[in-house]
């Protein structure tokens, strides 16, 4: 891959016919008039409104780029260093399902918006339903695991568990 | 020893690339288009324009393009991620400092992806919050969704507009050059990566979906409800939130019909002894949870036809609530004449439970449940 080469080229690439860029120029516009129709609205909430959503529009952006990514980023390296092979693969599986599916559920899980007031909301035993369902995960990781060692096809047996892309 | 910042070459793992992030891009553009057109529709829903008729038919619709909505932003939620994933080392990109156009253009570039970044995840992150009734902000949730859901939208076609050519050439081309290098050191390759991303964006769905889709009842694990609720239907406000106890119980309870300068009062025993219409309708909330009804009352148009309110009348309905946002709704005309709309009297065969609006209800089709007023008071023939 050339990536580690990427200049603007590749970063913001040209057109490759008339149509296309047609295309781009249109798409373009489109965003730049609908992205400032957001922003005409978000301003006219006032000011504490915009203050406060731009707390969470931060926030959100940096639990993810200096929190959430770093530290799936550290746990993979790890990850590729213990394990052997033919858990890595069903590893990195279960860590992607495992991962995003709880992120999706951390409101229901934490039950921030339960009321005492209101037994149809919130109301299942999401605990036990995580439970299972990292159970199933893990199962399902531990048997694919088994099956690929047991089978024994590994490819290429030189390479290193974090050996980078032929450049 | 000195921690130096991470590099984009720093990022070896092969499974980055424009390959599996324009397939991924693909879908993760699919359902917040999804998400945005569904917003939309329950904008409009809710805060109907002059130019707008709001279709009464079919009767669903607004319980299927609201599930819809939550749907799509949830299985957005792990598309977004393992995208974001798949192109963070971009973010320790160098700048290309010594050509001032070339800059010029990357900076743009970048803080339209910082925009369309942090306005994705807010996005999700609200409607996700706010789908289990969880608020820990202090903006107004309604609007604030809705404005920054017009900058993701933005944001997103200056994005597709920069990298169109990139995308075409990765969705034109295959996913593995060379598919057995790729799972060399045991690792999964793209194409197992992109199964694993489409898997755990189905179990997103599935496991949540069953809030609106009562077949998913059971496998929904993290559904925000599981239908059960009084008389079989699920609520939103309960009585005791709405401090109507004691207005609600009152047997000196009656309805007012108000057209001009006349008032007429009906208590439930008169709204009993009308000619009784029973209509299945969903309730389907703007949470994005849903559940049908059998509901049994008077028709609205028999009401305003007692009153001698004109056809085309838009009707003001008020509820006994002493506050909050939703005490008071409009009845389009439309809605208020449509032979399915009911103030409500009983729900399944027995009398309305309190929680779902004893002593009556709106019920009408194709409406989010936060116009369907409960513990009505008052009805108001608009001029």
């Amino acid at each position: 891959m050339s990536r580690v080469a990427a200049g603007p080229a590749e970063s913001i690439p040209g057109s490759r016919s008339r149509g296309e860029a047609l295309a781009r120029g249109v798409l373009l516009a489109a965003g730049v008039v609908v992205g400032a129709v957001g922003a005409w609205k978000l301003l006219q909430s006032g000011l504490d409104n915009i203050l406060a959503a731009l707390r969470w529009l931060v926030g959100g952006l940096l639990a993810h780029d200096a929190l959430l990514a770093p530290v799936t980023v550290v746990l993979v390296v790890l990850a590729a260093r213990v394990l052997p092979w033919w858990m890595r693969a069903p590893a990195a599986a279960g860590l992607v399902v495992l991962g995003t599916v709880t992120v999706a559920a951390v409101p229901v899980l934490g039950r921030f918006g339960a009321l005492a007031d209101n037994p149809t909301l919130l109301d299942r035993n999401y605990t036990a339903g995580w439970l299972v369902f990292a159970a199933i995960v893990v199962l399902a990781v531990a048997v694919t695991a088994w099956r690929r060692r047991s089978i024994g096809a590994r490819p290429d047996v030189t390479a290193g568990p974090d050996a980078p892309a032929p450049r | 020893m000195l921690l130096k910042a991470p590099q984009e070459q720093d990022f070896t793992s092969r499974l980055r690339g424009p390959q599996v992030t324009a397939r991924i891009g693909l879908w993760l553009g699919i359902c917040f288009l999804t998400a945005f057109v569904t917003g939309l529709i329950s904008h409009f829903a809710q805060d109907t324009p002059g130019w707008l008729t709001f279709p009464t038919r079919p009767v669903s619709l607004y319980r299927v393009t609201q599930g819809l909505h939550v749907i799509s932003g949830t299985a957005a939620i792990p598309l977004l991620l393992v995208k974001l994933w798949s192109v963070f080392p971009k973010l320790f990109e160098r700048l290309h400092l010594r050509d001032v156009r070339v800059l010029a253009l990357e900076l743009f570039e970048r803080g339209s992806i910082a925009v369309l970044v942090s306005a994705a995840i807010f996005q999700l992150a609200t409607g996700l919050a706010n789908s289990s009734q969880w608020y820990p902000w202090s903006f107004s949730f309604r609007s604030t969704h809705y404005a920054v859901a017009w900058v993701v939208i933005g944001a997103l076609l200056v994005h597709i507009a920069v990298k169109l050519p990139l995308i075409r050439t990765a969705l034109g081309g295959p996913l593995d050059e060379d598919p057995d290098a790729t799972s060399a050191s045991g690792g999964l390759s793209r194409r197992g990566l992109l199964r694993t991303t489409w898997l755990a964006t189905g179990v997103a769905v599935l496991g949540s979906a069953g809030a609106t889709v009562p077949l998913l009842r059971k496998v929904s694990a993290f559904g925000v409800r599981s239908g059960d609720g009084p008389q079989g239907v699920p609520i939103n406000k309960s009585a005791v939130a709405a401090q109507v106890i004691g207005p609600a119980t009152h047997p000196s309870y009656t309805l007012s019909l108000i057209n001009g300068a006349k008032t007429t009062q009906l208590s439930r025993a008169d709204l009993e002894k009308m000619p009784q219409t029973t209509a299945t309708l969903p309730i389907a909330c703007v949470e994005g949870w849903s559940a049908s009804g059998d509901w049994t009352g008077v028709r609205v148009s028999d009401l305003l036809d007692l009153i001698g309110a004109p056809a085309d009348a838009d009707i003001e309905v008020e509820s006994l609530q002493p506050s909050g946002g939703y005490r008071v709704s409009e009845l389009q005309s439309q809605f208020a004449r449509d032979p399915l709309t009911l103030l409500a009297l009983g729900l399944d065969g027995e009398t309305l439970s309190i929680d779902h609006g004893y002593p009556c209800r709106i019920i009408a089709p194709d409406r989010p449940g936060v116009l369907q007023t409960k513990w009505v008071a008052k009805m108001t023939v608009l001029a």
